[in-house]
């Protein structure tokens, strides 16, 4: 009886088992293999395939090959003789690429805040209850879709050249017509004032800013007998200011790499004047075929525009207003 | 909804494959460079599809589009698909799809981009390779040696250039001057314009480039040597400063506008230059075969014509002529029998050569020059300054002469030194050095 039981036991325990084995296998076969895993946990990057090996081909691969190809010499039908640090040596020794630096530094310095102040102006009319501002709004933006064209080149030609519109409208107040697109003092001021004319997007962004700031602070102030002047910049200004430095910031990054405006229009001239950075790496990659040094230039320029984000970043804790902070 | 994300996930993966396969480089192509086969798909009957570009004015792509139309037509399995535009930009586009093998397979080709970029023959096709398709018979070996480069006839010379005076025959006669044929008579028409007409009027317009052979033109009649001589440059500073201070000469004397009135101007390029075109600017120093672009861009009632050289330079006949550009085919084609039938096809086909006509200068091939001028087709101006090039020039043009460092747009050498001094900058003496210094560095390599 005893040997029953113990068989008993011994068969209930083999029986518990083999339904542990089983529930276990059972569980196992419910799990997903390593590859559904994969896919499961990677399924999202199909979303952003596009976008992926664009980046990829598009960018990356340029940054890297650009970085090396910067120490070398490379040309592009006499392929590379030479490695070493000769770009950057040459590029701060060459009066052409500094002179070239120097314009750029003018060009962003002048188009920037002027493009900045212009957009605001226009937002702070537009932000107003006025008639047919809607269509005000859209007329502003259009140039900002204009880009740099041959249609924008013909029209800035047929403006500023020296029998040209403005120089019309000037004969007719009497003053001197002015060589804008052939005295080296004024045709980089002619560039700037493309890319300030196409200040669409920032003023887009500042209506924006301005729609948010809260019309109870307006009507205190109001109350208090605050000027509409002293309205603007003890509560405007320092409301929208994460939006003056989103804009300052964007701006700069696209002034520095500015191309359009002086290839289609003054071609670097004259006598270098309008030759910005970007346009001066075009030249020496494309007309040139110095890509080792192009390479080189564009990593200066790309330092120098991390170096002046970096630098605006930083000083936002002396101006920028952000709504969270005490 | 889950099945739907998968389904969209894997068109989107789908269409980014595809597109970046279609970025691709072509490897199938460079069998040419093996051998041409013979016979081609053409003779077989199967439809290829071959590639065409070039550049040039209206006039000389409605010429070249109706040749290719003809082309076709005679040939129904060859597509051929054309490429073609302005000047402006246009040697930056070839060079980079040259380095990346993605040119068409056709290509009208400058003169220097021979050795630019083919220096090893690897870019264009040896023509001799399609000898039995394209007739090279029509060539002398003179012109074909032009061409050749490592060994191998990289392209087929269309026709012989050189500068030579153009005048507006009508402005001239409102200044109540016949047109100049002495530099004395020049400096005259510079008083005359100025007083007859006004400030704004000049008997001759040049830009940097023009002015650069100009003074290799005035130097070699009055020096009587060539310009470079065994890859060196052939003359001394002080005779530059002698050459640059006649260039200034034409500019003080009211002869030709200053850089500074030209780019003020706004416009693209001299034929386009609404100056020109109502006849302010009477004149122009351009190469024979652009007669038509300028003649064309006058507006109506103005007469050009074809002005001479000026003996008073020198004791010499200074000046050169060059190929004026040349048709080249690209060395990974995969069709070299077809691009070579359509190279025939316009440059010696009694058909092709009709609808051509002197649209690339006078053309270099016997055939296409016999047929054109039996039947009328040649461009009378630019047939007469053409005969006029050939008879007067007497040196030779280096290949470094173009190089993009000397020719560059704005920042070449001759660019610098003859801007420069326009602009009062530099000094004759200054503007010589920056030529001497820059011409030897490139000549150096």
């Amino acid at each position: 009886m005893a040997d029953t039981t113990e068989v008993k036991i011994v068969s209930d325990s083999v029986t518990a088992e083999a339904r542990a084995r089983k529930e276990n296998r059972k569980k196992v076969s419910n799990e997903p293999s390593k590859l559904e895993k994969f896919w499961k946990n990677n399924f999202g990057f199909m979303f952003i395939l596009v976008w992926l090996v664009g980046f990829l081909i598009f960018r990356l691969y340029p940054f890297i090959s650009s970085f090396i190809y910067s120490f070398s010499d490379f040309h592009l039908f006499k392929g590379i003789q030479e490695w070493g640090l000769m770009n950057y040596e040459d590029i701060f020794t060459d009066k052409k690429i500094m002179s070239s630096l120097g314009t750029t530094f003018a060009y962003s310095f002048i188009t920037v805040p002027m493009k900045l102040i212009f957009a605001l102006f226009i937002a702070y009319i537009l932000n107003y209850k006025i008639k047919g501002v809607n269509l005000f709004r859209t007329a502003y933006y259009i140039p900002s879709i204009l880009g740099g064209s041959v249609a924008i080149a013909v029209l800035w030609k047929a403006l500023f050249r020296d029998e040209g519109v403005i120089n019309a409208i000037l004969g007719f107040f009497g003053a001197e017509g002015v060589n804008w697109l052939s005295d080296p003092d004024y045709a980089l001021f002619i560039i700037s004032l493309l890319r300030v004319w196409q200040f669409g997007s920032a003023m887009v962004l500042f209506l924006a800013a301005l729609k948010n700031v809260p019309v109870e602070l307006y009507e205190a102030a109001t109350i208090d007998g605050a000027s509409k002047a002293r309205q603007f910049f003890s509560i405007t200004l320092p409301l929208i200011t994460p939006v003056v430095f989103y804009n300052l910031v964007t701006q700069l990054c696209q002034a520095f790499q500015e191309f359009n405006g002086p290839y289609i229009i003054t071609q670097g001239g004259p006598r270098g004047a309008t030759t910005l950075f970007s346009l001066l790496i075009y030249n020496r990659a494309f007309g040139q075929y110095e890509m080792g040094m192009a390479s080189a230039m564009a990593w200066v320029l790309f330092i120098i525009v991390m170096v002046l984000s970096v630098i605006a970043f930083l000083s936002q804790k002396y101006w920028v207003y952000y709504g969270d902070e005490k | 909804m889950k099945t739907f994300k998968k389904v969209l996930a894997g068109i989107l993966a789908a269409t980014t494959l595809l597109s970046v396969s279609a970025c691709g480089k072509t490897e199938e192509g460079g069998t040419a460079s093996g051998g041409a086969t013979t016979g081609g798909a053409a003779a077989s009957g199967e439809e290829v599809t071959i590639k065409f570009s070039w550049w040039g004015g209206d006039s000389r792509h409605e010429a070249t589009q109706a040749a290719v139309d003809a082309f076709m037509k005679k040939y129904p399995n060859i597509k051929v698909e054309c490429q073609f535009g302005a000047w402006s930009g246009w040697e930056d586009s070839m060079s980079t799809a040259f380095y990346a093998g993605t040119a068409p397979d056709v290509n009208q080709v400058n003169w220097n981009w021979i050795s630019n970029y083919s220096g090893d023959g690897s870019i264009f096709l040896d023509m001799n390779k399609v000898s039995g398709t394209f007739d090279l018979s029509q060539y002398d070996q003179s012109a074909l040696d032009q061409c050749t480069v490592a060994g191998e006839l990289q392209a087929i010379p269309v026709s012989m250039t050189g500068r030579i005076f153009y005048w507006n025959k009508t402005t001239f006669e409102k200044a109540g001057i016949s047109t100049p044929t002495s530099l004395e008579e020049l400096y005259a028409a510079g008083e005359a314009f100025k007083t007859t007409l006004g400030d704004d009027y000049y008997p001759l317009a040049l830009g940097e480039y023009d002015r650069a052979i100009l003074l290799v033109y005035y130097l070699e009649s009055v020096y009587g040597k060539a310009w470079v001589v065994d890859n060196k440059l052939n003359y001394t500073a002080e005779e530059i400063t002698k050459g640059l201070e006649f260039i200034q000469s034409l500019e003080d004397k009211h002869v030709i506008p200053s850089i500074a009135t030209i780019l003020g101007d706004g416009a693209e390029s001299l034929d386009k230059n609404p100056k020109w075109m109502d006849g302010k600017y009477a004149g122009i120093f351009e190469w024979d075969s652009s007669a038509s672009k300028f003649n064309s861009a006058l507006n109506e009632g103005q007469e050009l014509i074809v002005g001479d050289y000026f003996k008073d330079f020198g004791e010499y006949q200074g000046g050169f002529a060059k190929v004026s550009l040349a048709f080249a085919i690209s060395e990974n084609t995969k069709h070299p029998e077809e691009c070579a039938l359509l190279l025939n096809y316009l440059l010696n086909d009694p058909e092709g050569t009709a609808i051509m006509k002197s649209e690339r200068g006078i053309p270099l091939s016997k055939a296409a020059f016999e047929n054109c001028k039996t039947q009328g087709l040649l461009n009378e101006m630019v047939a007469e300054a053409n005969t006029k090039v050939l008879a007067w020039v007497d040196y030779p043009l280096d290949t470094q002469f173009e190089n993009s460092k000397l020719k560059g747009n704005p920042d070449g050498v001759y660019y610098d030194a003859l801007g420069g001094l326009s602009y009062k900058e530099y000094t004759p003496a200054e503007a010589a050095q920056i030529l001497v210094d820059g011409i030897s560095e490139v000549l150096a390599g």
